[in-house]
């Protein structure tokens, strides 16, 4: 944020102007990426793709080539002291079966027939294994002990005036006392009411189609606190812009057809909070998402690579100690308690 | 070395053997008008040539060991009239002198501040003084004079990218430098993120640039000194300087205040698009009537200079001088309750005495203040961040001149710094709960050193500087005076560096015009930057060595041959060198600066060397209608670090292949001057990504090899007019007319890298599966005009 605000002044100060230059530039060596998670009472679950060369263009054709398919992936369960417990062979799903609407949906490799939830636990360590082709891939990673939110409740935002009601989501939450308690925050808009713009004054949901990243960071700072913080509505891309959700209230409108003003009630956002205490590794990762999204390519910046705990390959093996908090946008709610999520109705809410 | 040290010691008995049939002439030289003590006036009797004198040091003092009887004695200053001095001496004599500007010379431009053939003479090589007045005749972006781009111009030195007034010297990064303004250093001498120098030029006297073989009065860093003197004050009359242009303006007030004995200046300058902009910001939206959420945004930067010295007797002087400078930038969005602070800056102090104990031995001893600090403030509705960062330092050094004879010019002294780091605070507030550590996380240290060195004269051809420095740094442990004395009595080795540091330059000359030189000197760095980004930003954060970060050293070896023509009309010289860099310091990656917030930072980086050699040319015209010089460098920088580019060697960022500079002063008319300046580089080297890979939805990129990217060659012409009409009387005003970049070259100042959809208009994304990844090229000055009105009266 520094850095591109720097960046940002120097470019407006001055005059500049820019264009499009043509670089050659050398394709890189092609590499795995793995997009792995695994957190309690669910699942292990792995993307794989390739990487490509940097100029090379992305078509829907060439787009779904870059995922992996028949590679040998295993999970393996480690307990401190008696070393591995457990395993779990994931098998390649086809998630288009139970998206109806999705176009092209990405293979994904999961065990939903031999899973038991007590296989993904807070205080182990998992240990994954990809095999494919010539690529041997390890990673590992924990998921750590879970610390709740003490209270999760919405406000109206002070400086609201529309008919919206506009509210932020805040909580309440006591650190622990030890360092290293890296914190990982996602939502999803699980119900956003919106007018159809082509056939008013029918309204729709305009979901989110999966978690949002808001932030993550290690709790350097507010160490052994208790505190009142707020999460606003990730962009569509992860990142940190100062959203705000709609309650339900009346939506005034042109009328098409007869051209003039109506009114219709769309009813309350619902927000899925996910709350994640994580490993160093996986809050390095997610903090270099954040820091990308937020930075946008910031020439000033020393170019370095993401963060990744994958042995021979890129991306992330993520362990989430994870809550979850399910939130009707309605002024002045207080949650006390995490909303529990159960394989397998629940799958599609934490993916 | 050995052997050097037996010469020494020879030399000095042999000389002190002279010393019983001599006598000496001591004194101090100033400029008649305004009474400023003038620094390296040559003095020398007509006896024997011009090499066999000496030249006036820092404060204006001289000091000539001659032979019992008659002597003209000539002092003598390129731009002021020569006097001549007809002694007979018996007896230890003081004389002061003051030069009036030449007549003849007055309108005719030299550009060197050295004497005729200095550059032959000195034993030193790497060295080079600037004249402000010359500074003052280089264009300039936006008519802004700056000291540090006219050194840039020089051969050996070169900027971080367009219109970065960073210095590089023979590859060493920008903390390498040891930037001194009246003794006391400036940690970042940078205002606007590096387009603009913190020195005023207007109070500036002297410029002395130190590339390589440093002397053992100076250390600390591994790659060269800025040496910067600020003017004493008119001790004559009440003078008024100022100037009004694009960006900034200046005033600087100068005179006695009891004349002949003490005088102030007093110099600020202030940039005003902050204050020219407010109108339009404040400007209420002409449809809606709202206010402009972003009408408490802005930026400017203000410098204030000032300078009072008194002479006690004429044996002794004071002097306390100061600096402070901010850069603030605001940007608030009322709307969204989002704001952002950053002011940054430094401020120095100095409390020097002159004593002369005799007139073969002076003193000065300096007590100096250093504070660098930044601060970045950032709210979001009820929730606020700061961190800040900076670092104070309290000086005393105290150095001696001892001037025996004509042969030897011994200096020795001590320096003793004690150092608070800052390196990086944050605190924080959500709504009423305040997130702040119990204490300031703070890092003490203590650095010192002794030294000694003597410029002697072996033979009439062969002249050698060599010197010793032995410095030591206290790192952890009780960090205070009486502990460091404790520790180095009993060499404790658990909390301390220490290190001898040789120094020396070889002179031997060819002819009266034509000389070789040789130097070799090993500087040992205890203090670093740490820098995220690829150029020097106010974000960087100095840190101390410790138990883990080990102080960088370079040694650097250098040999050229230097030769004018026409009577010193004409200066040239070819230097080579080669300068190996050790323990230098780099972010891990991945790491960011607030991963160390309230801590150390110890474990964020990691260490390699690096390697720079080069070949430097310089051909300068000092007199006549035109003069100016060209400046050739070519070099090879390369680092090696085990965490970075998989263990690779890479060019470092500042890795020049070719770096060519001209300037040009013309006198067109009495009163009009045409000045010029041409500058060719090598691209600068970056790092672009080679691959990419998708996560999430999301694209990500990944790097390879490290700075294996050249951006186009970099090059630009100024040029600039300066109407100064002769015969003004009490009002003087001048006005100067640049322009920048005149051909208007598109000169890269950053590429970046963007993927587009279809419609080639806005970025795409991969869920469209459509994207087609592009580069750019942005550049930020076009050929810019702007006008200068200075005055003086």
């Amino acid at each position: 944020m520094k850095n591109k605000l720097l960046y940002l002044l120097i470019i407006s100060t001055f005059f500049s102007c820019r264009e499009e230059i043509n670089l050659e530039l050398p394709t890189g060596e092609e590499k795995l990426v793995i997009e792995g998670k695994i957190e309690p009472g669910f699942p292990p679950y792995v993307f794989i793709t390739k990487s490509q060369g940097y100029f090379e263009e992305i078509d829907s054709n060439t787009f779904s080539d870059l995922f992996v398919t028949g590679a040998d992936v295993w999970v393996y369960k480690r307990d401190a002291i008696l070393g591995i417990i457990d395993s779990l062979k994931l098998e390649e799903f086809d998630l288009s079966n139970l998206l109806a609407e999705e176009s092209f949906t990405p293979p994904i490799y999961t065990n939903f027939t031999n899973f038991n939830p007590s296989f993904s636990q807070p205080g182990y360590t998992y240990k994954l294994s990809v095999v494919w082709n010539d690529y041997n891939i390890n990673a590992t990673t924990t998921i750590p002990n879970i610390t709740p939110l003490d209270s999760v409740f919405v406000r109206q935002t002070e400086d609201t005036t529309d008919s919206y009601k506009r509210c932020e989501i805040r909580a309440i939450y006591t650190d622990p006392d030890s360092s290293g308690n890296n914190i990982l925050i996602m939502s999803r808009r699980s119900e956003h009411w919106i007018i159809d713009e082509d056939q008013y004054p029918d309204i729709i949901n305009d979901f989110d189609e999966r978690l949002l990243l808001i932030d993550c960071g290690p709790d350097v700072l507010i160490n052994n606190s208790t505190f009142e913080t707020f999460f606003p509505r990730p962009s569509n891309n992860g990142g940190f812009p100062n959203g705000t959700y709609r309650t339900g209230g009346m939506k005034i409108f042109i009328d098409s057809i007869t051209n003039e003003k109506d009114s219709i009630f769309l009813p309350n956002d619902v927000v899925i909070l996910k709350f994640c205490q994580v490993d160093k590794s996986t809050m390095q990762f997610y903090r270099d998402v954040v820091r990308n999204t937020n930075a946008g390519g910031n020439p000033f910046s020393e170019p370095s690579n993401m963060v990744s705990n994958i042995e021979g390959g890129l991306g992330i093996w993520a362990g989430f100690g994870a809550v979850y908090y399910k939130v009707p946008v309605i002024i002045d709610t207080v949650i006390l308690d995490k909303t529990e999520f159960e394989f397998p109705n629940d799958i599609f809410n934490i993916l | 070395m050995k052997k050097i040290f037996f010469i020494f010691i020879i030399s000095l008995i042999y000389s002190y053997k002279l010393l019983a049939q001599s006598y000496t002439i001591s004194g101090y030289v100033q400029e008649e008008s305004n009474g400023e003590s003038l620094i390296g006036v040559s003095v020398y009797p007509n006896s024997t040539n011009k090499g066999k004198g000496t030249s006036t040091n820092q404060y204006g003092f001289y000091s000539l060991t001659l032979e019992k009887g008659d002597h003209e004695i000539i002092y003598s200053f390129i731009g002021l009239e020569s006097i001549t001095k007809k002694v007979n001496l018996q007896n230890n004599l003081e004389i002061n002198v003051s030069l009036k500007e030449s007549n003849t010379l007055l309108k005719e431009i030299n550009i060197t501040e050295d004497g005729l053939d200095k550059n032959v003479e000195k034993s030193n090589m790497s060295q080079v003084k600037l004249k402000i007045k010359n500074v003052k005749s280089i264009p300039a972006i936006l008519g802004e004079i700056d000291v540090l781009k006219t050194a840039q111009l020089l051969p050996g030195i070169s900027s971080g990218g367009e219109g970065n007034s960073g210095l590089y010297v023979r590859g060493g990064g920008p903390d390498q430098n040891l930037v001194l303004l009246d003794e006391a250093i400036v940690y970042n001498a940078a205002h606007l993120f590096g387009f603009f120098s913190v020195f005023n030029a207007d109070a500036i006297k002297d410029i002395n640039i130190i590339k390589g073989g440093m002397p053992a009065e100076f250390g600390g860093r591994l790659s060269s000194v800025l040496d910067i003197t600020m003017k004493d004050g008119n001790n004559k009359n009440f003078q008024v300087d100022g100037g009004i242009g694009l960006l900034s303006s200046r005033m600087t007030l100068q005179g006695p205040i009891q004349k002949d004995k003490s005088s102030f200046i007093i110099s600020g300058r202030r940039t005003y698009v902050d204050v020219l902009s407010k109108p339009f910001l404040n400007r209420k939206d002409p449809e809606t009537g709202e206010a402009n959420p972003f009408a408490e945004s802005g930026y400017y930067f203000y410098d204030l200079t000032t300078k009072l010295n008194y002479r006690i007797s004429n044996k002794d002087r004071l002097f306390l001088s100061g600096y402070f400078g901010r850069d603030v930038f605001n940007f608030s969005d009322n709307e969204s309750g989002f704001g952002v602070q950053i002011p940054w800056g430094n401020a120095t102090t100095s409390l020097r005495w002159n004593h002369l104990f005799n007139n073969k031995l002076f003193m000065n001893s300096s007590l100096i203040f250093t504070d660098y600090r930044f601060e970045f403030q950032i709210k979001q509705s009820d929730f606020q961040f700061n961190i800040f960062s900076g670092i104070n330092d309290w000086n005393q050094k105290t150095d001696f001149l001892y001037i025996p004879n004509q042969k030897h010019e011994i200096k020795f002294g001590t320096n003793f710094t004690y150092h608070i780091f800052t390196p990086g605070n944050a605190t924080g507030r959500a709504g009423e709960v305040e997130f702040a550590s119990d204490s300031i996380f703070r890092q003490k240290s203590n650095e010192a050193a002794i030294y000694i060195s003597d410029d002697f004269e072996l033979n009439d051809n062969i002249k050698i500087n060599a010197g010793l420095r032995y410095s030591s740094f206290q790192h952890s442990g009780n960090i205070n005076p009486f502990e460091f004395i404790k520790n180095e009595l009993n060499l404790d080795t658990s909390n301390h560096y220490r290190h001898i540091e040789p120094r020396i330059s070889i002179r031997h000359k060819l002819n009266t015009s034509s000389s070789i030189k040789a130097s070799f000197s090993q500087n040992y760095q205890y203090v670093h930057l740490a820098s995220t980004g690829s150029l020097s930003l106010p974000t960087d954060l100095w840190i101390p060595s410790s138990k883990v970060i080990k102080p960088k050293f370079s040694n650097q070896y250098a040999s050229g041959y230097f030769r004018n023509f026409k009577d010193n009309m004409y200066e040239t010289s070819v230097e080579v060198y080669y300068k190996e860099m050790n323990n230098l310091i780099e972010y891990k990656e991945g790491i960011l600066p607030e991963d160390n917030t309230n801590t150390s930072s110890d474990n964020s980086f990691t260490f390699g060397d690096g390697e720079s050699y080069g070949v430097e040319l310089l051909i300068r015209k000092n007199s006549g209608k035109s003069t100016g010089w060209i400046g050739y460098t070519w070099s090879k920088t390369t680092q090696l670090f085990e965490d970075i580019n998989s263990g690779n060697p890479y060019p470092a960022k500042y890795d020049r292949r070719h770096d060519l500079s001209a300037t040009l002063n013309y006198q067109l008319a009495e009163s009009w001057m045409l000045s010029g300046v041409f500058v060719y580089a090598t691209g600068n080297a970056l790092t672009i990504p080679t691959e990419r890979y998708v996560i999430n939805g999301e694209i990500y990129t990944q790097f390879n090899e490290r700075n294996s990217f050249r951006m186009i060659p970099y090059h630009r012409m100024d040029i600039g007019f300066t109407y100064d009409p002769i015969n003004q009387k009490k009002f003087n005003s001048s006005w100067n007319f640049s322009i920048y970049n005149l051909y208007n070259r598109k000169n890269p100042y950053f590429i970046y890298l963007d993927v587009v959809n279809s419609n080639d208009d806005v970025s795409g994304s991969i869920q469209e599966g459509n994207i087609t990844p592009k580069a750019y090229q942005v550049s930020i000055f076009p050929i810019l005009p702007s006008i200068t009105w200075n005055f003086s009266f």
